[in-house]
């Protein structure tokens, strides 16, 4: 929203000029004018103008309680003439009244004719001021903080920081290693009481529970010994802590953060798709951080998305195709496992086929998977409904977070509704081939018996669970942080899933499964639209499922983006 | 824990009910600190019960009133013993002796203090048996008599060392007013019931130490009270207002703020409710006038408070008054009910159809409650962290974000008499931009310490200190006068200031004066570097030690500071932690410049005034009596902890020092120094 104001630009036409004066103010930034919206917060303007004031206290996302004192600037209003008019200097912008005492920046608007020095030698003096208070009663512990390498005590001490100590006194004792709930752990002497948490707790997580206690330089950051912090929320304390106070009892002591890679990507635990950072080293997930999203997520996302990504790293995973011989699963090349089940589906005629496919497949694989269906000419598919309780601040109560690129691509129009007829056709002895794309069938009725009567039983899975036993053919797939792919979610947006690790083992990632299922059926590349060019990659499938739906036209997945496009429904701000 | 279990009594549950009714319905959390008053005045302590219990009451969570226990120190969470014993600690009192007093009362008692080197407040410490137990506070606000004491709820004046076992004797409960000359050895004697000095121009403290003068409304009314209440219903809200412009009443709490000017900051047609808030949360050390309006004279106080609240429209007043003053409290709840039973106040005040309702709220310990925000916020049930202004400036977001006036109970008391006067004729009075009486309380080093009032400007310093307070100790001289509550800048005896004075040809000039020609207004003690602040105005003789002065008063800051923001809850206490080093020999050279600079880092950059409050006693000592500083300070510096990473360039900069290695480790070629 910054516009740069060009210098022969006269002031007073600008002023003039009722569109511009009715929604921008002017505003000198150390010396040059700028333009901003009116309503923008001065810290926020300075940093669109490049100059960025450091803050401890301030978030965007919460109220501004100005206690931390790190974004004290120069501040002036314009002077006023006797008409009551701004007075005007040589170059025709107005004279600014510089305040004597320093200002805080954060919980200030821009105002027209607004002058701010961030930089100044006074300014400069009042963070090296604050930055030495800040820092005589904190512990030198960065060498085993969790904090360290994105701790904004480090990152300003590079500006603002002395070389030497002058604090010759004892440091304040305060409790440390303190359990404030089952997720988050408190150290008290690192915490530097901006407040940040307690605001959190207060304004987005409605749940007020913690405080301050004691009073002075022995304050004390705590939650009252009867109820902790145990929100589902609990962790966003922990990303936005300036520094080591509060870290993830999950993360504490695991990875040193600067060795982590990072990749966005979005939450597939349920219908919101918080978008996220996952936080990676060696091709194993350490960390899952929420990234801001406006029209998704804000800055937030919840502790039991956040946390659900151990599944990934589980010794259940499957690792190795597998193929019925005799009585027993036994290990095989991809090539044979995937001919074997495509074998097992010919010897049936649609109607003897049912697919139990997954809500939270990626649109790519779904509409594979309806491609699919549509060569074994089945009408008996659907999807698993998934819902848990919700609330009103981000977990949906709808648990699958694909349900919306489920019904767009024709995979169900009521999810969960031939659920009854699959599990019927399977127990009559109707249905006599099961494809389970992701899903456990016993969570839906069947029994392992039941299951293990079906001539064919093709799963494509990531963990092993009480199912693969009963099964013909077991292809080991990938998960959401394995793979690329897009997905919906509740309100019709379309976010990318990006790949943070490799998947483990033999498995294989899901669309290339399908693709190889379709191939071996039909014995086509997806030719069966007689379209030209094949599948070759997961571009491939985006490319070819936008043409069939209007959705998607116009869209690849690098044009997704890393914040999602909204294909229908309003945009949600939080 | 289960709240619903704790047995409360139906009386106790009566009472809390009737604390919270005084807030409005959808505020119930203002009644946090009057329901824990009242447990603790029941139960001894604020137990984790109580905790809970008021929680659930009040629909908060418990951390909200966990925070309240914690940060007002007359909260205890453990039981004190049957009869607990508070020594004021804070300069006045120090200066005469408390130290001694908590020595000796502590040998009485057979209590052994623990000073916690990180504790947070004071200890409190019981004797074995249970039956006593003592603590220092913070000032208590009666430093004409010190050192003073409180039993339980009674104030203790006087207290000589020697016969501070007599308190141990001391019933606990206030007498009935008025008090006797000699109390059980312990001498009550000024400032009560003398009489005015002839310098003094008594208006507000016209009926204060009146042998023929009761509390009680039937005195006040035979003088004529409530005259100016009757007189002011029929004039209209604007008429009021401009009285006192035209007076211009300067605020008397501290920062002078002209107190018209404050009332025109509430628009006529307001829509919102409009709040008035009495500041009678007199804790300024050296201050202690707010003290005798409240207990001598209540009703000229409320009808200062209802003067004000007709002319602003404000249906309902709070008086703040701070927790130490349980007797004030006392007085001001039955004079309320008595100005209520005569109709001044309740519904259809008088016949206008004006309902107006004035409120007790009693704080617990916290200076900072001082701060008008910092009140705000302590009524609204919070702790008392000031806001930040802009943009919650009182007059358009204050008590529960409505338009509020914060007024001192001395300010609110003047504007009865402005009504009486005419603010035209109230001018007259002192000096322009200064006008009016104002109390001045002298404690410290003078043989007569006690209250004056003054017309403002009409006294010098000098007649203040020899004529009226009786000047210092026999053989002893001033050394220096810290002339408006402690956070003012200490003044030396022989400094010399440049003010604007009024010759005797009437005109204005620039004259050189002494510290004892300086007047006594807002204007010649700024001009001279200070402040005239709440009027506490504290003697130093040359017996003093200003290190020791001023560690005493950092402790105070240290003790109070909120600790909200940084440089105040870090800086207050880094500076009395070097006071106190200096106090026991360990000084070093650099520690009057890193006070210096400390002090500098704090003033202007927080979020209230107690910046500055903390940071004027610790710049004006170090810049005005250095020699003493210096001298305590002789100590070398320790060299620096070595340094896990030096960069090169801080070795080319010499800020590190540097140790030149036992060889020559071959490093010239990669341009280093050779040392490590």
């Amino acid at each position: 929203m910054l516009v740069e104001h060009e210098q022969e630009h006269d002031y007073e036409t600008l002023m003039a000029d009722p569109a511009t004066s009715a929604q921008l103010v002017n505003v000198q930034i150390n010396g040059v004018w700028h333009q901003f919206p009116k309503g923008t917060r001065l810290i926020e303007a300075c940093e669109q103008a490049g100059s960025y004031i450091p803050r401890y206290c301030y978030h965007k996302k919460l109220t501004s309680p100005g206690n931390c004192r790190m974004c004290l600037i120069e501040m002036g209003l314009p002077k006023m003439g006797p008409d009551r008019k701004p007075e005007l200097g040589e170059d025709g912008k107005p004279v600014i009244n510089w305040m004597p005492r320093p200002q805080i920046s954060c919980a200030q608007d821009v105002s027209e004719g607004l002058g701010v020095r961030t930089d100044s030698p006074l300014a400069q003096e009042c963070r090296k001021g604050v930055m030495e208070f800040l820092l005589i009663n904190h512990p030198l512990d960065c060498p085993i903080c969790d904090q360290a390498g994105e701790c904004r005590l480090q990152e300003f001490s590079v500006e603002y920081g002395n070389a030497e100590s002058r604090f010759l006194e004892n440091k304040v004792k305060k409790p440390k290693n303190i359990e404030l709930g089952p997720r988050v752990t408190l150290d008290d002497e690192r915490c530097i009481l901006c407040s940040r948490c307690i605001r959190f707790c207060q304004e987005i997580a409605h749940d007020d529970v913690l405080g301050f206690i004691d009073r002075g330089s022995h304050s004390v950051l705590t939650a009252h010994p009867g109820k902790r912090l145990e929100n589902n929320y609990s962790l966003n304390t922990v990303d936005i802590c300036p520094v080591g106070a509060l870290t993830s009892s999950d993360f504490r002591f695991q990875m040193r953060v600067w060795f982590l890679k990072e990749t966005k990507s979005f939450c597939t635990s349920c219908a919101t798709g918080c978008n996220t950072i996952i936080g990676t080293r060696q091709d194993a997930i350490y960390r899952q951080t929420p990234r801001e999203n406006n029209a998704v997520n804000s800055s937030w996302m919840c502790d039991y998305g956040r946390l659900n990504f151990g599944y990934l790293q589980s010794d259940k995973r499957l690792l190795q195709p597998e193929i019925l011989s005799g009585d027993k699963l036994i290990a095989a090349e991809w090539n044979v496992a995937i001919t074997h089940a495509a074998v097992q589906l010919k010897h049936f005629s649609g109607w003897e086929i049912a697919i139990l496919a997954s809500g939270r497949m990626t649109n790519e694989e779904l509409w594979l998977t309806s491609r699919l269906a549509k060569i074994l000419g089945v009408e008996l598919i659907d999807i698993v409904p998934r819902q848990g309780p919700g609330d009103d601040i981000l977990l949906s109560t709808d648990r699958n977070p694909n349900m919306n690129g489920a019904q767009i691509l024709g995979v169900t129009r009521w999810p969960g509704a031939r659920l009854r007829d699959i599990t019927d056709g399977i127990i009559s002895g109707r249905v006599k081939a099961l494809v389970a794309l992701g899903e456990n069938p016993i969570e839906i009725g069947l029994t392992f018996a039941q299951l293990q009567a079906l001539p064919a039983f093709v799963v494509m899975n990531l963990l092993e669970d009480e199912s693969i036993s009963a099964a013909t053919a077991v292809l080991p797939s990938f998960g959401f942080a394995e793979k690329r792919g897009s997905m919906i979610n509740g309100k019709g947006r379309l976010q990318r899933l990006n790949r943070s690790v490799r998947g483990p083992g033999e498995a294989r990632d899901d669309w290339e499964i399908l693709r190889d299922l379709i191939q071996a059926y039909s014995g086509q590349n997806s030719e069966t639209d007689s379209r030209p060019g094949g599948i070759h990659s997961i571009e491939d499938v985006f490319r070819q499922m936008s043409e069939s739906f209007p959705q998607f036209a116009g869209l690849s997945l690098s044009k997704i983006g890393d914040l999602g496009v909204q294909i229908f429904g309003t945009e949600a701000t939080r | 824990m289960d709240p619903t279990n704790t047995p409360i009594s139906a009386e106790l549950e009566r009472k809390m009910d009737e604390a919270i009714r005084r807030y409005p319905a959808d505020r119930k959390r203002s009644a946090s600190m009057p329901l824990l008053h009242l447990w603790q005045e029941e139960f001894g302590f604020i137990s984790d019960e109580g905790v809970n219990w008021i929680a659930a009451k009040l629909e908060l969570q418990p951390i909200n009133i966990l925070e309240l226990v914690t940060f007002y120190p007359m909260f205890r969470q453990e039981p004190a013993g049957r009869k607990h014993i508070r020594v004021c600690r804070t300069l006045s009192c120090a200066m005469a002796g408390s130290y001694q007093v908590m020595e000796k009362a502590c040998a009485a008692t057979g209590i052994v203090r623990h000073r916690d080197e990180n504790g947070m407040h004071n200890p409190i410490s019981v004797s074995e048996d249970g039956k006593y137990s003592i603590e220092f506070v913070e000032c208590l606000a009666s430093c004409g008599t010190a050192p003073v004491c409180m039993v339980e709820d009674e104030l203790i004046e006087n207290v000589r060392p020697d016969s501070a076992a007599n308190l141990l004797t001391k019933e606990g409960r206030f007498p009935n007013r008025p008090p006797t000359k000699t109390d059980g050895g312990l001498e009550t004697a000024a400032p009560w019931k003398t009489a005015p000095h002839p310098l003094e121009h008594r208006l507000i403290f016209k009926n204060i130490g009146r042998e023929d003068w009761t509390p009680d409304i039937d005195c006040y009314l035979r003088a004529g009270g409530y005259e100016q209440l009757r007189a002011t219903i029929k004039m209209s809200r604007a008429e009021i207002v401009n009285e006192v412009k035209t007076s211009g009443l300067r605020g008397r709490g501290g920062a002078g703020f002209p107190c018209g000017v404050k009332w025109s900051f509430i628009k006529p047609d307001e829509k919102k409710p409009v709040y008035l808030i009495c500041n009678a949360d007199e804790s300024e050390p050296g201050t202690f006038k707010d003290r005798y309006i409240i207990h001598e004279d209540p009703h000229q106080l409320l009808e200062g408070i209802l003067i004000s609240c007709f002319a602003l429209n404000v249906k309902t007043a709070y008086i703040y008054i701070r927790g130490e003053f349980p007797e004030g409290a006392q007085i001001l709840e039955r004079a309320i009910e008595e100005a209520r039973e005569k109709n001044f106040l309740g519904q259809n005040m008088l016949g206008t159809g004006f309902d107006v309702e004035i409120y007790l709220h009693r704080g617990a310990g916290a200076y900072i409650c001082g701060e008008e925000t910092g009140l705000i916020e302590s009524l609204e049930g919070k702790r008392a962290y000031p806001r930040i202004k802009p943009p919650y400036f009182p007059a358009v977001l204050g008590l529960y974000m409505c338009p509020t006036i914060v007024n001192n109970v001395e300010t609110l008391c003047h504007v009865k008499h402005i009504i009486e006067m005419g603010g035209a004729n109230y001018a007259r009075l002192g000096r322009p931009n200064n006008t009016g009486t104002r109390i001045v309380c002298v404690s410290g080093d003078v043989q007569r310490p006690g209250y004056f009032e003054i017309e403002v400007g009409a006294v010098t310093m000098g007649q203040l200190i020899y004529d009226m307070a009786g000047g210092p100790r026999h053989g002893r001289n001033v050394k220096a006068v810290i002339p408006g509550g402690s956070s003012a800048k200490v003044l030396r005896a022989d400094e010399k200031f440049k003010l604007r004075l009024k010759q005797s040809d009437g005109s204005m000039a620039e004259q050189e004066v002494s510290l004892f020609e300086i007047p006594m207004d807002f204007d010649s003690l700024a001009a001279a570097g200070s402040m005239a602040g709440s009027g506490g105005v504290i003697v130093l003789d040359d017996s003093r030690d200003m290190v020791w002065t001023l560690n005493n008063i950092n402790e105070f800051y240290a003790h109070e500071s909120c600790g909200q923001c940084t440089p105040c809850r870090e800086g207050s206490l880094w500076m009395k932690k070097i006071t106190d080093r200096m106090l026991l020999g360990g000084g070093v050279v650099q520690d009057p410049d890193t006070l210096q600079t400390l002090a500098d880092n704090i003033a202007g950059r927080t979020i209230c005034a107690f910046g500055e409050a903390c940071a004027w006693p610790t710049q004006s000592f170090v810049e005005k009596f250095r020699d003493e500083f210096n001298q305590r300070s002789q100590k070398p510096v320790p060299p620096p902890m070595p340094p896990e990473y030096t960069p090169g360039e801080l070795i080319d900069h010499k800020k590190i020092a540097t140790t030149p290695l036992p060889r020559n480790p071959g490093w010239e070629e990669t341009a280093t120094a050779g040392t490590i």
